[in-house]
């Protein structure tokens, strides 16, 4: 009942998010300078029929009737054609005009649904990477303040801190795929091009999840049931594993909810540099061309898995902790 | 008794700190735990007798450290086993502290971590009848409805009913003997004289020996069959209760004796009538106030937690005017009220003719500056990084003074009159003792001249020592400043001493309000008389705790019952008090009490 109940609103609250993020998004973008017909139609085109083509668009309606227009094709699941590019898949914009491949323009939803799953797939690796390193790390430092495990922490994630994400991905694309040629790196020909790329943004998590992990569990370590555990008779074990960590999750998951969103930022690089064809690859693009329709469904799927993460972060947080009520 | 000990301590001393820094914190510490014996263990803080009951369960961690002596239980010293061979022995030796609220993990339901415990020391128990045992004690201990309880989280017990729980998982195991350090602490009078009964009870059935530290020799003389007085880590005197209050030997154990506050003897101190007033200072009108909280795994439902109910007492000027009751009675939400953090959701609270909340602009400022709080807590009421002189300061700029001049000489004389030494000004409030913090938040309300101070259990951190020096120093305040005092405070003793009327509060309702002589003589009602039934003194009572204490806990204030909401606990409870709510009846001189079976002038007679 509780889980019911809990979900209905925040699923309800996550769409009037949506929604807002949505309509923001679609006025920003009307009112940049840029006129997307002329990306659309290419720089020869005559001013006639440039307005011809806007006013068939609808794009000189006023701003708020176009966005009505767009919603209620969004709540029908129709996210709009994209701009620039032709359902064939080559992504154009040049100059030429009157090319007959532009006739038929490519779905949104099939753009985004064609790239969104190599990103979560890119992104779930890097977090089982970050996870599994940040909890070697983390928990031995967590359990000895100010000892040797406490100092290879600090060090390990001051490095990893100051290293940009873009010079790594060169340097380990070098190392690893040219030089040792162990991993693939550039495009996407299978599982194995995904590796590397989720240990650069793995390489990006790490650090503030083991301070946190760190910082959660040595404070968890003095609460008074964790000594009191000890006289009652708990093992070590047991102490650590079913109490302390359990305790010191809820910041770490709270943290996670934040990084996996910011992570979603941070692919847009990394997708770059490795060519690997994701969601971050498709917004860089779409943002290149002007291509207002593309843009507004990355951003709309974007807010909704932000939504989405926050209320699944939150709901195992109440489930962990029942004191936390969201 | 003439079997051989459970344990024996023998010259036990402990250090805190190594090498040339070290401190004894107990010295040389020696005696016998015989079967089935409650030994109690008294001494005022600081005295070494939490280090003692650690150690007892080989608990010393660093900087403390065992430098010489033995605790020797099964003839092995259990000091000297390790880790592993000491965990076996945990089933045997129980422990219980004095912080109930921390003792479990916030995020697992009670009764699923005492199967832990029974499951970790008693490897291959099944699970199904661990999780038997564990209702069936909970039971016992009187936790109403167990099979519920044990899935129930430690956020939804109360501290007196987590008490019991940690009870119930220190006999889980059948110990041999059982260490209960100051126990009944935290706990309210009432709840704290229900669980010393029941450990009582439990050890006889179970056979468990009892080592009962406490501060309270009150409570000490209730529990124990042999008494030892532990002064700056020594044990200074042994004896039974009954011959080491009838005739103490050592100095130490006289002072404790001495300190304990006098109620109904000679030697307690008579506080004068309320003075006579034209105008009262502070008078609260029928004031109600209700919280309105989501009600768990709903889409939209509330709960209504009506926190205090139709409150209308007066205050005079230059009067002591006393609140009590146990915790969760709304005296907290009363003070808010009262100080205007909160307005009441129907009736007024009214000072000097003005109702507070119309109060605006200056108004509201003259308001603020002649009347102020003085918190519970010592040690979080201050900003740390401030300094003293700084936090007196504050006030005075707040209220308009910018003569950088005046202002250091009002904050220097404020600290004179709270006798605080001038060379703390600059001073941050970390090494400060308690009651020096207090003086502290005392001066910080003092600086600005107020003529109304509301206490809020200010002196319940501090110990009885203390507790007098700040009650001298009320006084002289008074006099001097001509200032009303509210004290809202859970403790008897100190109203006793101090407060001209009292209003006894339970369940957001004052269920009484007399004069402190007729309060403690004559209460008119019930809850007054379980109230003192259970303070911790050594007189002889006039109201027996068989005849007066209660059972249970008070209803919850989300679902009160119908009638009086005293009815579900009262000894004289009859069909009236079930169906209809009593309302305060005079009884005489402006002495008013809720309850039937109140004759008075005027009263209906009792059913």
């Amino acid at each position: 009942m509780f889980v019911i109940s809990f979900l209905v609103r925040r699923l309800a609250q996550g769409a009037l998010i949506i929604f807002l993020v949505t309509l923001l998004i679609f006025t920003l973008l009307r009112i940049v300078p840029g006129d997307p017909v002329r990306l659309m139609a290419g720089g020869m085109a005559p001013e006639a029929l440039i307005e011809q083509i806007a006013e068939e668009m609808g794009l000189r309606d006023p701003v708020l009737v176009q966005f009505g227009r767009y919603m209620s094709g969004v709540v029908r699941g129709d996210l709009g054609q994209s701009f620039v590019r032709p359902a064939s898949g080559a992504s154009t914009g040049g100059s030429s005009f009157g090319d007959a491949t532009r006739g038929e323009r490519a779905d949104v939803l099939t753009l985004i649904g064609e790239t969104l799953p190599m990103t979560l797939q890119l992104a779930f690796l890097a977090i089982v990477f970050a996870m599994v390193f940040s909890f070697l790390v983390g928990i031995p430092a967590g359990l000895s303040p100010g000892r040797w495990p406490d100092r290879v922490a600090f060090y390990v994630s001051s490095i990893f801190i100051s290293l940009p994400g873009f010079w790594l991905g060169i340097v380990l694309a070098l190392l690893l795929s040219v030089k040792l040629g162990w991993l693939p790196a550039i495009g996407y020909k299978g599982f194995a091009y995904t590796i590397l790329p989720a240990i650069v943004l793995a390489v990006e998590l790490s650090p503030v999840l083991i301070r946190t992990l760190t910082g959660s569990i040595s404070s968890a370590m003095t609460m008074p049931f964790i000594a009191v555990g000890r006289v009652r008779g708990l093992s070590q074990r047991r102490i650590i594993f079913a109490h302390a960590l359990r305790n010191a999750s809820v910041p770490l998951l709270n943290l996670l909810g934040i990084q996996i969103s910011g992570l979603l930022g941070g692919v847009l690089v990394i997708e770059f540099i490795f060519d690997y064809p994701g969601l971050g690859l498709l917004t860089i693009n779409a943002v290149l061309q002007r291509d207002f329709p593309l843009i507004q469904g990355i951003a709309i799927v974007t807010s909704a898995i932000f939504v989405l993460i926050n209320i699944a972060v939150d709901l195992i947080a109440t489930l962990i902790d029942p004191r936390l009520e969201y | 008794m003439n079997s051989s000990p459970v344990l024996s301590v023998r010259n036990l001393s402990v250090d805190v700190g190594t090498g040339a820094g070290a401190r004894p914190v107990l010295s040389d510490v020696s005696f016998d735990l015989a079967p089935r014996e409650i030994v109690g263990i008294i001494g005022a803080s600081g005295s070494g007798k939490t280090v003692l009951a650690r150690a007892l369960v080989n608990w010393i961690d660093p900087p403390l450290r065992i430098a010489s002596g033995s605790v020797e239980y099964k003839s092995q010293n259990i000091l000297d086993l390790a880790g592993g061979r000491m965990r076996l022995l945990r089933r045997e030796i129980a422990y219980v502290g004095a912080n109930p609220m921390g003792a479990l993990d916030p995020t697992l339901p009670v009764g699923r971590q005492i199967v832990e415990k029974l499951s970790a020391v008693v490897p291959g128990i099944d699970p199904s009848e661990a999780r038997k045992r564990v209702i069936d004690l909970l039971g016992a201990v009187r936790i109403p409805s167990p099979r519920l309880r044990f899935d129930e989280y430690p956020s939804q017990f109360s501290g007196g009913m987590m008490q019991r729980a940690l009870i119930v998982d220190a006999l889980v195991s059948n110990p041999a003997f059982l260490v209960a350090d100051n126990v009944t602490q935290p706990l309210d009078v009432t709840v704290a004289a229900q669980v010393l009964r029941l450990m009582r009870e439990l050890t006889e059935r179970f056979d468990t020996a009892v080592v009962f530290v406490s501060s309270s020799l009150p409570t000490v003389k209730e529990a124990a069959d042999q008494v030892l007085v532990l002064s700056e880590g020594r044990i200074v005197e042994r004896n039974t209760p009954q011959r080491l209050i009838d005739a103490p030997q050592h100095p130490y154990t006289l002072q404790l004796i001495s300190q304990i506050p006098k109620i109904w003897t000679s030697e307690a101190a008579a506080v004068p009538r309320t003075p006579n007033a034209a105008r009262p200072t502070i008078s609260i009108r029928d004031a109600t106030r209700t919280y309105r909280v989501r009600k768990r795994g709903t889409f939209a439902a509330h709960s209504e937690v009506r926190a205090v109910r139709n409150v209308t007492f007066d205050v005079m000027p230059g009067e002591n005017f006393g609140v009590v009751g146990e915790s969760g009675c709304g005296k907290s939400t009363l003070m808010r009220l009262l100080s205007r953090l909160e307005f009441p959701d129907s009736g007024s609270v009214i000072c000097n003719g003005e109702d507070l909340s119309k109060l605006r602009g200056k108004t509201l400022l003259k308001f603020r500056r002649d009347f102020q709080l003085v918190l519970q807590d010592p040690f979080n009421s201050l900003p740390p990084r401030t300094s003293i002189g700084a936090i007196l300061e504050d006030p005075l700029r707040v209220h308009g003074m910018r003569n950088a001049k005046e202002i250091r000489e009002r904050v220097l004389t404020v600290m004179a009159e709270v006798e605080l030494p001038a060379n703390l000004y600059d001073e941050l409030p970390l090494g400060l003792s308690a009651g020096q913090r207090q003086r502290v938040n005392v001066a910080r309300a003092m600086v600005l001249e107020p003529k109304v101070l509301i206490m809020d259990e200010t002196l319940s951190s501090l110990d009885q020592t203390e507790q007098f020096r700040l009650l001298a120093l009320f006084e002289k305040l008074q006099v001097q400043h001509g200032l009303t005092y509210v004290f809202i405070s859970h403790d008897l003793a100190m109203v006793r001493r101090v407060c001209n009327r009292v209003a006894v509060m339970y369940l957001g309702e004052v269920v009484e309000i007399a004069h402190n002589e007729r309060l403690f003589f004559d209460p008119g009602h019930p809850y007054t008389k379980a109230l003192l039934s259970a303070v911790p003194t050594l007189e002889e009572r006039r109201y027996k705790p068989e005849d007066c204490l209660l059972e249970g806990e008070p209803p919850s204030p989300i679902d009160l019952p119908p009638g009086c909401s005293f009815a579900s606990r009262c000894p004289h409870a009859f069909d009236r008090c079930r169906a209809e709510s009593p309302t305060l009846t005079a009884r005489n001189h402006g002495e008013l009490a809720a309850c039937f079976l109140v004759e008075g002038p005027g009263a209906r007679a009792a059913a």
